[in-house]
């Protein structure tokens, strides 16, 4: 962890100086890392002049952005409508006590990060999870514990 | 141009919004998210109307007048658009305040449903009755949900000083995100996320004042429901009265409105209409002068010192007292120090009794030293706020600050943001550092030879090489201008660095622009030809005084060996100081006063709120007691002001050598001399919020400087010199500059020998 200070002017430097060059910037910050730290968001605020605040705003705005770090596996339940009202919502809970985390976080052991999405596409086999790059079909609570233990 | 509202014919002379025009003319558009200081946001969708020959429903907030335009507010069907979207805040907007079956009866016959003894109604929304959502629910009649409700049970956030934070009322109208960004140019809330995980507030979970937030109280100002809501007055209801006054905490003296309930002054606002009067004021206007007059520990009552103790005695046996005290006094034997935060009739009231009565010209303050008076002297070429405006470049130097002077950094914010160049020089990243071009951070030893730098390239003819910065933009900017902060008073070889100031000002054709942290230093020093506070101590020292007169001014932490002590103050004295004869005064908001600011102009404050206990005003209880010593004062008038005015100035005194940084003492500590005082009280130990802002006696530390030396929030730490080592507790702020250590002490004393002063910092192991 003794990482602290590590510059970031070399990605900064790589973009103009104006507001348009956000975006590209959080991309190419969250690419290094497969997140973006407290730290990335000061220092683009810093390049670009602007707080802290605006740019988690924005960032936070668009879900290809994440801020906890991601575990090995990538967990998303899809919310969006099909899903949801397939129970996508109770999949979601479940997750969330089997593996002691909430949407966003990465379990202590840096193995599973869970995320909620909305609609990926494939409503007909709603309700849907995602492992990675892995679509479950038709998931219910039964099903989920075996999902995710396979990828322990 | 010409529009018809509603079948008004309206004449209209220059660009304006529907919404504007039809406020004008008193026709009544529910609207939520429109606040005449704001770009029109169109969120809330309130405000719709129907426009002949427009397609929909446009907004009018965000619709401009068109010659001819046939607008219609009040429609069948307008109605009902509102009152489903209105249904749709209430599904998720507490409602219990405007669709319980008591509404009606509830302030007559206070009915509760706890399981309590007293009748209080059930209050839970701070801003109930005073709520902009109430009104317009209300305006459309609706008494019943038709939606499922959905409490949203966001934790309350508390942890922040002056104002809570309860979002689950929070309506997302935006307004409090946007006169941060817009008006104050602060940028310290966003709204994060989106749709129904949308919150509000600063980056990933920081604090506010990790956020550099200001504490102006702007957004709460104008937020239209209960969800931010001042600490101090949650729960006191809606204020009865707003009247006008001025601000008695900085040199600037704000225009400001005082809120009253039953004559009990509950808060101060900017002027304007109070839920759109924005952030004006800086976190001491706003928040701290009620606080300041509320406080219990005021003395009520005058008391007098007998052998057997303290007593409480009436206002004529303390005037026998005082009287008595007096007489026996030879004349020129006493001293009168007096807080520079008196408005102009006290502190006239109080010379002509000095004079008088006192036989003495031995009138001070504890704050006026060499530094102080050297400072105020460059400060009297001071331009005025408004002359600022017109500046071509900026420089601010030590003006360090988040919670002081609002009205100057916010003409930074708005002129550095119209791309007129602004350079900082100081230790604290505040509002102002990012529209910066150039933000200049001295290292202890830095200071002056940073200076001589900039003079030195200012006096070369056209130089070939590439200049510094902050020297070009000085150099080839017309009407630069230099505001220089008060915290200058409290560096090593103060005297030197406001003469060397005095040069680049002087060859940059610049203006200047001093303010202080003391609400009527100015007048105090245009009322009475002040000595140093150093000789009257001496004179102290040499038994030359007997009595010390202290007019809001506690000077002394124990009696320095008088004989006599009055104390006159609305703040008790420190405990150890044991004055013969107190007498209670008081405050401002409870007798009428004049201040005279930095722009040399005479600002009014008036009595608004009762006074606390048997206090008098300082005027009435030296009419009272010139009355019983038989000597007659003078009459103020605002002639007695002398414009010129001699400060007596030594010499500039011989440099002290500040060293720089080194491997062993890398850090640079600068003091901070707590100069937020009130009559007496340090805002940062006498006000709880104010102390969390401006911690005393804390050292704070840049994070990562933090981190590599293992320290947490409120760990013991030792500062350590060549020459002094003292113990300290850390607080990290990301806004102090790596390298540097930011220290305010609570005595107004520097704890080390130079400042800046290169130091190393260790952990306490014990
Ligand atoms: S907190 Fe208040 S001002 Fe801010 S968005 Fe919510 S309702 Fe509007
Ligand atoms: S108090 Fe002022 S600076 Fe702080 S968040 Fe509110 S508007 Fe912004
Ligand atoms: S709603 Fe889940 S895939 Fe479309
Ligand atoms: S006031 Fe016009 S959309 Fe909110």
């Amino acid at each position: 962890m003794e990482r602290l200070d590590v510059s970031y002017d070399k990605i900064l430097h790589a973009y103009p100086n104006e507001e348009g060059s956000l975006i590209p910037l959080l991309q190419k910050m969250q690419a290094t890392k497969r997140y973006i730290s407290p730290e990335m968001v000061e220092a683009v605020a810093d390049y670009l002049g602007i707080t802290e605040s605006q740019v988690y705003g924005v960032a936070s705005f668009y879900s290809q952005f994440r801020f906890t770090e991601p575990g090995k596996h990538s967990i998303s339940v899809c919310l969006g409508t099909a899903c949801h009202v397939n129970g996508g919502e109770t999949l979601l809970e479940t997750f969330e006590r089997d593996l002691n985390i909430k949407p966003g976080e990465c379990t202590p052991d840096k193995k599973f990060d869970l995320n909620r999405v909305a609609c990926i596409g494939c409503c007909a086999l709603a309700p849907v999870v995602k492992v990675d790059n892995d679509v479950h079909s038709k998931v219910n609570v039964i099903k989920l514990k075996e999902i995710w233990t396979s990828y322990e | 141009m010409k529009i018809t509202i509603d079948n008004k014919k309206i004449k209209i002379d220059k660009p304006a919004t529907v919404l504007d025009v039809a406020a004008q003319n008193d026709i009544y558009i529910p609207s939520l998210c429109a606040h005449p200081e704001l770009v029109p946001y169109g969120g809330c969708r309130l405000c719709i109307v129907e426009i002949e020959g427009r397609r929909g429903y446009p907004t009018a907030c965000t619709t401009h007048v068109e010659d001819g335009m046939v607008v219609r507010t009040d429609t069948k069907i307008l109605k009902e658009m509102r009152t489903e979207l209105t249904q749709l805040i209430l599904s998720e907007h507490p409602s219990a305040c405007m669709m319980c079956d008591d509404v009606e009866g509830c302030s007559v016959f206070q009915g509760t449903i706890r399981k309590v003894g007293i009748t209080t109604g059930c209050r839970w929304c701070p801003k109930d009755k005073d709520c902009e959502f109430q009104r317009i629910v209300e305006s459309l009649g609706i008494h019943d949900l038709t939606l499922p409700g959905l409490y949203r049970d966001i934790p309350i956030e508390k942890y922040d000083p002056f104002f809570d934070r309860d979002y689950n009322l929070c309506i997302y109208c935006g307004r409090c995100v946007r006169i941060c960004n817009e008006y104050r140019k602060s940028s310290v809330l966003s709204l994060k996320q989106r749709g129904k995980f949308t919150t509000i507030g600063p980056a990933f979970e920081a604090t506010h004042i990790d956020a550099n937030c200001e504490f102006c109280g702007a957004c709460v100002s104008v937020c239209p429901t209960g969800a931010m809501s001042e600490k101090s007055r949650k729960w006191w209801g809606v204020p009865e009265k707003y009247e006008a006054s001025t601000c008695p905490l900085c040199s600037l003296n704000c225009d400001i409105q005082v809120l009253t309930l039953k004559d009990k002054i509950v808060g101060t606002l900017p002027p304007g209409v109070p839920h759109e009067a924005g952030g004006e004021l800086c976190v001491k206007g706003r928040f701290c002068l009620s606080e300041l007059v509320n406080r219990t520990t005021r003395i009520l009552e005058p008391q007098f010192k007998y052998k057997e103790g303290y007593g409480f005695v009436s206002w004529e046996v303390a005037n026998e007292k005082a009287v008595e005290i007096v007489k026996e006094v030879k004349p020129g034997r006493s001293a009168m120090l007096l807080s520079p935060s008196l408005n102009l009739e006290e502190i006239h009231f109080a010379k002509q009794f000095a004079e008088k009565a006192l036989h003495t010209e031995l009138i001070s303050s504890s704050c006026i030293n060499e530094n102080l008076l050297a400072y105020m002297e460059m400060a009297s070429h001071s331009v005025s706020l408004n002359d600022l405006k017109k500046a071509g470049c900026l420089l601010s130097i030590f003006l360090d600050g988040n919670y002081k002077y609002a009205p100057v950094t916010m003409l930074i914010k708005d002129l550095a943001s119209k791309v007129i160049p602004y350079c900082q020089i100081g230790w604290t990243k505040d509002t102002t550092t990012r529209f910066a071009t150039h933000f200049y951070v001295p290292k202890s030893g830095d200071v002056e030879g940073f200076l001589d730098k900039i003079l030195f390239n200012l006096k070369k003819e056209k130089a070939k090489t590439k200049q510094p910065i902050i020297t070009e933009t000085l150099a080839e900017t017309k009407n630069s201008a230099m505001i220089i902060g008060p915290e200058i008073m409290s560096l090593t070889n103060c005297i030197s660095i406001l003469d060397k100031l005095k040069q680049v000002a002087k060859q940059s054709h610049s203006m200047i622009y001093m303010p202080n942290p003391y609400g009527n230093l100015d007048g105090l020093l245009a009322l009475v030809d002040v000595v140093p506070f150093d000789e009257i101590r001496k004179k102290i020292d040499k038994k030359e005084i007997d009595l010390l007169y202290l007019v809001g001014d506690s000077a002394f932490k124990k009696n320095p060996g008088v004989m006599k002590i009055i104390y006159q103050n609305a703040f008790p004295a420190p405990e150890d100081l044991q004055p013969d004869l107190i007498l209670p005064t008081a405050l401002w908001g409870e007798s009428n006063g004049r201040y005279l600011n930095t722009d040399k102009k005479i600002k009014k404050s008036y009595s608004v709120g009762d006074r606390h206990g048997y206090s008098l005003p300082h005027r009435q209880v030296f009419l009272d007691l010139a009355k019983s010593l038989k000597v007659k004062l003078p009459k103020f008038s605002a002639k007695d002001l002398r414009k010129e005015f001699q400060l007596k100035l030594k010499p500039v005194p011989e440099k002290i050598k500040v060293p720089a940084p080194s491997k062993n003492y890398p850090f640079s500590l600068v003091q901070e001399n707590a100069q937020h005082v009130y009559s007496s009280l340090n805002l940062s130990t006498g006000i709880e919020g104010f102390g969390d802002l401006v911690k005393a006696d804390h050292i704070l530390l840049h994070p990562s400087d933090a981190r590599k030396q293992g320290f947490n929030n409120e760990e013991w730490a030792i500062l350590g010199s060549s020459k002094t080592e003292k113990k300290f507790r850390v607080l990290i702020r990301k806004n102090i500059p790596k390298g540097i250590v930011l220290l305010t002490s609570s005595n107004g004393q520097l704890e080390f020998e130079s400042n800046p002063c290169p130091v190393k910092i260790r952990r306490d192991h014990v």
